[in-house]
């Protein structure tokens, strides 16, 4: 990912900074265009005035003598000409009047002035019609005006383009620091969202922004970590203050005598409330574990399909169930080899439990894409609908089975177990009976 | 047990230790009982038991955390966790840190007496370095995983065969369902169900077919191994 945002604003920087800089190239452009037009502007007012003061004295035969003489020396910088009445040349650095170009007043004044353009060259001109009806222009070639501004313009053009790089890559490099710093800071969280909620920066924090934002990143990591031990210890405290009372009770019960069938029915009941809050505890658990892969290890789950089926099959049998299993070998994934065994386990139990004989009983484990998918099916009688939705809620159970041992726990547990794992849950309709696929994340060759 | 053994208790519950107690002096066992941790892991240092019955939430911290410190103190004992963290998770955690059984609380005290028993007889027992385990008429060959009864094959599936090779290294004592599940399926977990008296069942009409009549059921929490060794 690329740091978007710094891009942007340094983009935003460098074209600020561009735009104020060619405000300013601008404004000195057209300072040294106005001077450079006003030099122009006072040569050709002198040369005006040296031929005023000769027309002064001898009139047209001086001015063309001067004409004569400056145009023998011409540098290519001024434009001269001289006309008699006819239109005829009488002295001067070219051989006629310039196309479209009309004299006004007969003095030898700047003005009126104008520019004309020639050949690639702009020439300001003071075009006159002397007394008598002689055509009298003088020009001063512009080129050294154009020249200027235009090495001007160039420079402007280099400037920018050497300043918008400079500004891009200034960008380019804050983005980069910007995303080195931040890039630990979401590594970090990466990490903490595969579950190792103990990973932290190492080394020192710096003492700005982002050195405050792994501050409070770490701060707030040691909650949550806080927050799971607590859920932890808290399930280790009920399971202890609640056993001990129902040990005491068992030791007492186990001094009674004469009364076989009594005891050993409190024994099974008390035997029942212990599965039952190690199954809420095991659920509160596996939420708190939800997504951290602390505890997991690779585990063949097609191992352990096969023994817990290996174990459930002849109580099927027993019962006159049609009981197949069909598991592809050497299916892993990372897990914990008690709780996967338990989900199959509450599984196989509740489709036994609810069958009657003659109804069929399956297990199936086969490789699905980047899953592994466990299906565990029955054709019995189903979930009844009123109960269809919240299945996996704890201490959710039909009306229709209150005759049925159990305790709503084991669907939860399923349910907590394969979240745990990062398992998928599906159920299919329409076949009949119950049907659920747990798909299970393959283990990675790398792990 | 021919000998006097003693069996160490380190349990802050008064009324367990009482329990646990008259269970090992049942069995004809002497006990010693500390009731912190420390205490318990210095006793246990400083004399030579032969098993261990040892609480987790003790006093001075976490029975299953203080193992190593017992084996580094140079003692030889077995380790039973006796404890009310018993969820699969917990007892997996002690039998991982190196504990030789785990015993949930609340207990039965003849649930305890099969896995003291159990225990008693593994620190006695001789290292099988024979193939034959045989009890009179019926016998069975670890290599070949075979059962014979009066000469006669006796067909067992994988897990049978594992089941009635766990019995017969149990022979004459009681054994019970959770020992059953926890040692030859190696599942922590409470089922519910009895799905292990199905495979029991299965597996002793398999024999009594064959005529023996070397599993029977105990009075309580379990099944006995008993052939009638020289029988014919």
């Amino acid at each position: 990912m690329a740091a978007r945002a710094t891009l942007r604003l340094a983009a935003l920087m460098a074209l600020a900074v561009t735009a104020l800089s060619l405000g300013a190239m601008g404004l000195q452009y057209r300072l040294v265009e106005t001077r450079l037009m006003a030099a122009q502007r006072a040569l050709l007012a002198a040369d005006l005035g040296g031929f005023g003061a000769l027309y002064e004295q001898r009139r047209i035969i001086a001015l063309r003598q001067a004409i004569d003489y400056r145009a023998t020396a011409a540098t290519g910088e001024e434009m001269l000409l001289l006309l008699d009445r006819q239109g005829r040349v009488l002295a001067g650095t070219r051989q006629g009047w310039p196309v479209g170009l009309t004299a006004k007043g007969d003095g030898f004044g700047v003005e009126p002035v104008e520019t004309l353009e020639e050949g690639g060259t702009r020439w300001l001109v003071a075009a006159r019609e002397l007394p008598g009806g002689f055509p009298l222009l003088v020009a001063r070639s512009l080129r050294p005006v154009d020249d200027t501004l235009a090495a001007m313009r160039r420079g402007m053009l280099g400037l920018v383009a050497a300043m918008l790089v400079a500004g891009g890559l200034v960008g380019w490099l804050a983005a980069r620091s910007v995303m080195g710093r931040i890039g630990r800071v979401n590594d970090l969280a990466d990490r903490v969202a595969e579950g190792a909620l103990d990973a932290r920066l190492p080394g020192p924090r710096s003492e700005d922004e982002f050195g405050l934002l792994e501050t409070h990143v770490h701060a707030m990591l040691d909650r949550i970590q806080n927050l799971n031990r607590a859920t932890h210890r808290l399930s280790d405290t009920i399971a202890h203050e609640l056993r001990t009372p129902l040990n005491r009770m068992l030791q007492k019960l186990g001094r009674i005598e004469g009364q076989e069938e009594l005891t050993a029915d409190l024994k099974a009941e008390m035997r029942q409330a212990i599965r039952m809050f190690d199954s809420l505890l095991d659920i509160s658990r596996a939420e708190a574990d939800q997504g951290t892969g602390g505890g997991l290890v690779p585990v063949d789950l097609s191992a352990v399909c096969a023994e817990v089926w290996d174990l459930y099959e002849p109580l099927a049998e027993d019962k006159g169930l049609e009981a197949q299993a069909t598991i592809a070998p050497g299916l892993r994934v990372l897990g914990d080899r008690n709780l996967m065994a338990q989900v199959l386990s509450n599984l196989l139990d509740n489709a036994i439990k609810y069958c009657s004989t003659g109804d069929r009983v399956s297990l199936t484990l086969e490789e699905a894409g980047d899953r592994h998918l466990m299906r565990v099916a029955d054709t019995g009688p189903g979930l009844p609908e009123d109960i269809r939705g919240e299945a996996f809620e704890r201490f959710v159970r039909a009306e229709r089975d209150r005759g049925i041992k159990g305790h709503g726990l084991g669907l939860a547990l399923v349910r907590a177990i394969a979240a745990r794992h990062g398992a998928r849950m599906t159920m299919p309709e329409g076949a009949g009976g119950f049907t659920l696929e747990i798909h299970w994340p393959r283990l990675q060759q790398s792990d | 047990m021919g000998m006097e053994e003693r069996i160490l208790i380190v349990e802050d519950d008064a009324e367990t230790a009482a329990a646990v107690r008259a269970v090992v002096e049942g069995m004809g066992c002497s006990a010693d009982h500390c009731d912190t941790l420390e205490a318990g892991v210095a006793a246990a240092i400083a004399t030579r038991y032969k098993v261990i019955v040892l609480d987790r939430m003790l006093p001075g911290g976490d029975g299953v955390e203080a193992m190593a410190r017992i084996r580094a103190g140079g003692s030889t004992a077995l380790i039973l966790i006796l404890s009310a963290l018993g969820r699969a998770a917990n007892r997996v955690e002690g039998l991982e840190k190196g504990a030789d059984d785990y015993l949930p609380k609340p207990f039965e005290a003849d649930e305890l007496r099969a896995r003291l028993r159990a225990l008693l007889r593994r620190g006695t027992m001789q290292v099988l370095d024979n193939d034959l385990l045989a009890f009179g008429d019926l016998e069975i060959r670890l290599k070949a995983r075979t059962v014979h009864v009066k000469r006669t094959h006796v067909s067992v599936s994988p897990k049978e065969f594992e089941l009635i090779t766990y019995f017969a290294r149990n022979a004459g004592q009681v054994v019970t369902r959770m020992q059953l599940l926890e040692n030859v399926w190696n599942l922590h977990f409470d089922p519910g169900t009895n799905v292990v008296d199905v495979h029991v069942g299965r597996l002793r009409r398999k024999l009594e077919d064959a005529g023996s009549a070397a599993i029977q059921t105990a009075r309580g929490e379990g099944y006995i191994f008993a052939p009638r060794v020289g029988a014919g």
